[in-house]
């Protein structure tokens, strides 16, 4: 399993980017040429196929960051902390993106770029609960494991509040719509439908590849530091 | 309805969030291999034998 994992992770590099980049002008040219045009809500609604695959990706993101952190209390090994802050990241970027998407396309339609629905503000909660993470992991530094396994603690709880955003539409009566995607029968034309599947895998994928060297990039650190002390240790014998 | 200027403001703004997280990230990887190669390299001279010349 784990020579399995070493594999793919070896391909990463290599396959992830073209993935990423031929998936990212399909859904382009799907949203924006292919797709029909919305009768209602006009030219705007072709927000929707990055709106909501991003939202989906944000939910991953941050349930990697929970997998992660259960195993990095679980394993004691600081590997897991790099992948929950480099998902966390990632998840947090989305997030914003998410809301600020949200916003736009909400302004033509709501006549509000913000009102303080259920779904809106859950959402945002969200977004503060791993921006808070992330502050909070970084005060101290990358190796430093009572912080990581606080941290830790904080994300595994804080992964509470994706099933209270998923909710919210149906437990309280919001201006975001309730799902016409996640149903037994789609309220989407076939069309849509189609240009949105091809929106899940670029943003999947692009997920995937930004938290995988997100992750690169907080193990380096965590390699910098490790090196740094082993040199301050060397250099003072 | 035409509101074709909000879908251009929420395509620009997710192209441009993501170009410059791209741009940042690139300065950060390369910035951090540099301190690795620099740190690599002092180790290498602490633990060279007394009397070796350290490298360049």
């Amino acid at each position: 399993m784990t020579a399995l994992l070493g594999r793919l992770d070896a391909l990463r590099p290599t396959v992830l980017p073209p993935v990423v980049g031929v998936a990212m002008m399909a859904m382009i040219v799907g949203a924006l040429v292919a797709a029909p045009r919305e009768i209602i809500e006009g030219e705007v609604q072709r927000l929707m196929y990055v709106h909501v695959p991003m939202a989906i990706a944000t939910y991953l993101s941050f349930g990697v960051t929970f997998v992660a952190s259960i195993l990095l209390l679980w394993k004691r090994d600081m590997k897991w902390d790099a992948l929950a802050r480099g998902s966390a990241v990632i998840g947090v970027m989305l997030c914003g993106l998410v809301l600020v998407t949200g916003a736009i396309w909400g302004k033509p339609i709501w006549g509000v770029y913000w009102t303080w629905d259920a779904r809106l503000t859950s959402t945002l909660v969200l977004f503060l609960i791993y921006t808070a993470y992330l502050l909070a992991r970084s005060i101290a530094g990358p190796l430093d494991e009572m912080a990581a396994r606080y941290a830790a603690i904080f994300a595994i709880i804080g992964i509470a509040d994706i099933p209270i955003v998923q909710m919210s539409v149906r437990w309280w009566r919001t201006l975001h719509p309730e799902p016409i995607i996640f149903q037994p029968n789609p309220a989407l034309p076939g069309e849509m439908l189609a240009v949105l599947a091809v929106g899940f895998v670029a943003v999947f994928a692009l997920a995937a590849w930004l938290i995988g060297m997100q992750t690169d990039v907080e193990r380096a650190s965590q390699r910098i530091h490790r090196l740094r002390a082993e040199v301050d240790q060397r250099e003072s014998a | 309805m035409d509101n074709i200027e909000y879908l251009f403001a929420g395509f620009a703004v997710v192209w441009a969030v993501l170009f410059i997280y791209l741009l940042l990230l690139q300065a950060r990887i390369r910035s951090l291999h540099r301190d690795i190669e620099h740190l690599e390299e002092r180790l290498a001279d602490a633990e060279a034998p007394a009397g070796t010349a350290p490298r360049a």
